[in-house]
């Protein structure tokens, strides 16, 4: 078990800059989560860690030893793929026996690890079988049985539950994190999920153009974001953006509506006077008329879940989605009323897009 | 389906006066399988049985058109006539060797054009242009560039063998060193269509499974015969029947370089077959040999095919 360090990591493919400088410290055992959408440089990052990619400039530490010039068989990482990557022409025993095998490991030390591995993950039954005869979950976990056995320093798993169907998906997550309480080895989690992000990470890296947008505990970006572009990925169904001017401690918005931002919100107008900025409000964060900061649109569209009801209304030029009690069903084109807590108010500057508060 | 399918065909028979023509106007899947496989069963054999039945059919006939005589059934006089033939046996045996000599060479040669022509070029096409033109150029035209190459005045091999200090081989004047000299040129005409067959192999096998293997510790070495190897056996399955059935039909190079000489040493099956039918006009003894160049391909197939299938 190790700690890893980026230092001003660059990955350029001529011209083009994938990842542009990152500066992260992981802590040994820690379960860290690399997210963001395609493109972002989340996959590069991690496989640069792995050496599957040279580095363009920078530094990669895994404990005190820079291993920007070792091949992947010499940083003691293992690694879980997206497609998996099992041996189709091996038995699953013989997957996971591969590495030991390479390393020269004896046959009894071989066949106690795998044993302890597919006890772990349920997988005992199928070691004789080959990937092609295992369902999408199974192949899953002898990938995570694979990399397990190793005993590597670190873990590194590179969007490994986005061929599972959305029930499967839920369950092997759960797996992964119980996973990581039972060995605890340091994780770095590759995922454009955002709730497999939230559910499993320590803290989340969240990632934007090959740039560090924050780092934070799950509780940290949710509740503090510090840019628009987080405050839209972390949380489903997405943050509120609607664009207005802070005017007298109020959000005056381009419809006319206003928002009032007193009492605990109040503070988050000083020094704005005349500013423009964008206001952002998760939908679970809008509470019943009457309590809360007012605000009032008009109802487009109702989306009862069961357990609790989406609403989507206007707020001048920009549509709001509030999640509310599921008793609570407006109809279409009804004027809503209904508070926000200002304490869970979020204010962005509309030019740079970071949070202001 | 299978249910309709068996309802036509139990309930024909009882309703006794339907005529057999209206089947054909019945619309079950089966029917309608048999009309549309029709057109295609038809062309079949008028290209495949029709010549091969009549190939059978002559070579148990006396039928030479020298002699002027009609055709007479001759049983299997032509292949007893065979047992007894040495040119017979030396142009099977020659065949053989040949096979066995440039197929496995042309799998190794093409092994390593494939695996290199798979390498990361930026620019990919001037590999796999290389790999083409020896496959596409005529096997006769390979035969006679090669009868030059292997000159013992003019030729680039002994021009090449003299600089280096050895002594020029008259290549042509020696059985085994003409035998030699046709193998190496078989090797090099066709290990690019192996190496084109392999190539593809390659491209199916995915990138994560080697990545997988570096991160598992694997070297190049190990990564060959762990992965890529196992992963490209239906590949040189298949080159591997296509590359020997025509190994036993080898005629162009030998034919175009020694004529099968010095003697008859160099000569194949084919060069036999061809000899007979076309030189000296004897059909019921080519159409023999040409049987037994048949049944030949018919068994390494099936044991190449029984491979596979022991394999799946």
């Amino acid at each position: 078990m190790s700690s890893v360090s980026f230092r001003r990591l660059e990955k350029s493919y001529g011209s083009l800059r994938i990842v542009k400088g990152i500066d992260l410290e992981i802590a040994d055992r820690e379960f860290v989560v690399l997210v963001g959408p395609s493109g972002c440089g989340k996959s590069t990052t991690l496989r640069m860690l792995a050496g599957l990619e040279s580095i363009s400039g920078g530094e990669i530490r895994i404990g005190e030893k820079v291993v920007n010039k070792l091949p992947p068989r010499e940083r003691d990482i293992a690694m879980v793929f997206q497609d998996y990557a099992l041996y189709p022409h091996k038995t699953v025993y013989e997957n996971m026996a591969f590495s030991l095998k390479v390393r020269g490991v004896a046959a009894d030390e071989i066949k106690a690890r795998i044993t302890q591995a597919a006890e772990m993950l349920g997988i005992g039954q199928l070691l004789e079988r080959r990937p092609s005869q295992l369902s999408g979950g199974q192949r899953q976990r002898v990938a995570m049985g694979r990399a397990i056995v190793r005993r590597p320093q670190v873990f590194l798993f590179d969007e490994p539950l986005s061929n599972l169907d959305a029930k499967l998906r839920g369950q092997v997550r759960t797996e992964i994190k119980r996973l990581h309480q039972a060995i605890g080895t340091t994780i770095i989690y590759v995922t454009h999920d955002q709730v497999e992000a939230m559910t499993l990470a320590d803290r989340i890296v969240i990632l934007k153009g090959g740039e560090i947008e924050q780092v934070g505990t799950p509780d940290e970006v949710y509740n503090s974001p510090a840019s628009i572009f987080v405050g839209g990925f972390i949380g489903s169904p997405a943050m509120n953006f609607a664009k207005g001017v802070v005017q007298s401690g109020e959000i005056v918005f381009d419809g006319g509506e206003h928002l009032p931002l007193h009492r605990n919100g109040a503070g988050k107008a000083n020094g704005l006077e005349g500013r423009e900025v964008v206001v952002g409000i998760r939908p679970e964060h809008f509470v019943s008329a009457g309590e809360g900061q007012p605000l009032s649109g008009r109802v487009q569209v109702v989306e009862p879940l069961g357990s609790d009801t989406l609403i989507h209304f206007a707020l001048g030029s920009a549509t709001l989605t509030a999640r509310v009690a599921p008793e609570m069903r407006p109809q279409p084109g009804e004027i809503l009323s209904i508070g926000v807590d200002p304490s869970r108010i979020h204010l962005f500057d509309a030019a740079t897009e970071r949070a202001l508060n | 389906m299978a249910t309709a399918s068996e309802t036509t065909l139990v309930s024909a028979p009882a309703e006794g006066a339907t005529k057999w023509w209206t089947r054909f106007l019945d619309p079950s899947e089966r029917t309608l399988a048999v009309l549309l496989l029709l057109p295609a069963a038809f062309l079949l054999a008028l290209i495949i049985v029709y010549p091969v039945g009549r190939l059978v059919w002559t070579s148990f006939q006396n039928l030479s058109l020298t002699s002027g005589l009609p055709a007479t059934f001759a049983g299997l006089e032509n292949y007893a006539l065979m047992l007894d033939d040495p040119v017979f046996w030396e142009t099977t045996w020659n065949t053989i060797l040949i096979t066995l000599i440039t197929v496995p060479g042309a799998l190794v040669v093409g092994m390593i054009l494939a695996l290199m022509a798979n390498l990361p070029f930026e620019t990919k096409w001037p590999t796999r242009l290389s790999l083409l033109i020896p496959w596409a150029l005529p096997l006769s035209f390979a035969g006679l560039i090669f009868a030059w190459f292997f000159h013992s005045e003019y030729g680039v091999v002994n021009d090449v063998l003299r600089r280096l200090g050895f002594e020029g081989v008259i290549w042509f004047n020696s059985a085994n060193w003409a035998f030699a000299a046709i193998c190496l040129t078989i090797v090099w005409k066709t290990s690019s269509f192996m190496a084109l067959i392999i190539l593809a192999g390659l491209q199916t096998i995915p990138r994560s499974l080697y990545e997988a293997a570096e991160v598992d510790g694997a070297g190049r070495i190990r990564q060959f015969f762990e992965i890529t190897l196992p992963l490209l056996k239906p590949a040189i399955v298949v080159a591997l029947i296509f590359r020997t059935i025509t190994a036993l039909q080898t005629f162009d190079i030998p034919y175009t370089m020694t004529r099968g000489g010095p003697g008859t040493s160099t000569a194949t099956l084919a060069m036999y077959i061809h000899q007979n039918t076309v030189d000296f006009l004897d059909l019921g003894y080519g159409s023999a040999l040409a049987v037994v160049m048949f049944l030949l391909s018919m068994g390494v197939t099936v044991v190449y095919l029984r491979m596979i299938r022991a394999k799946g």
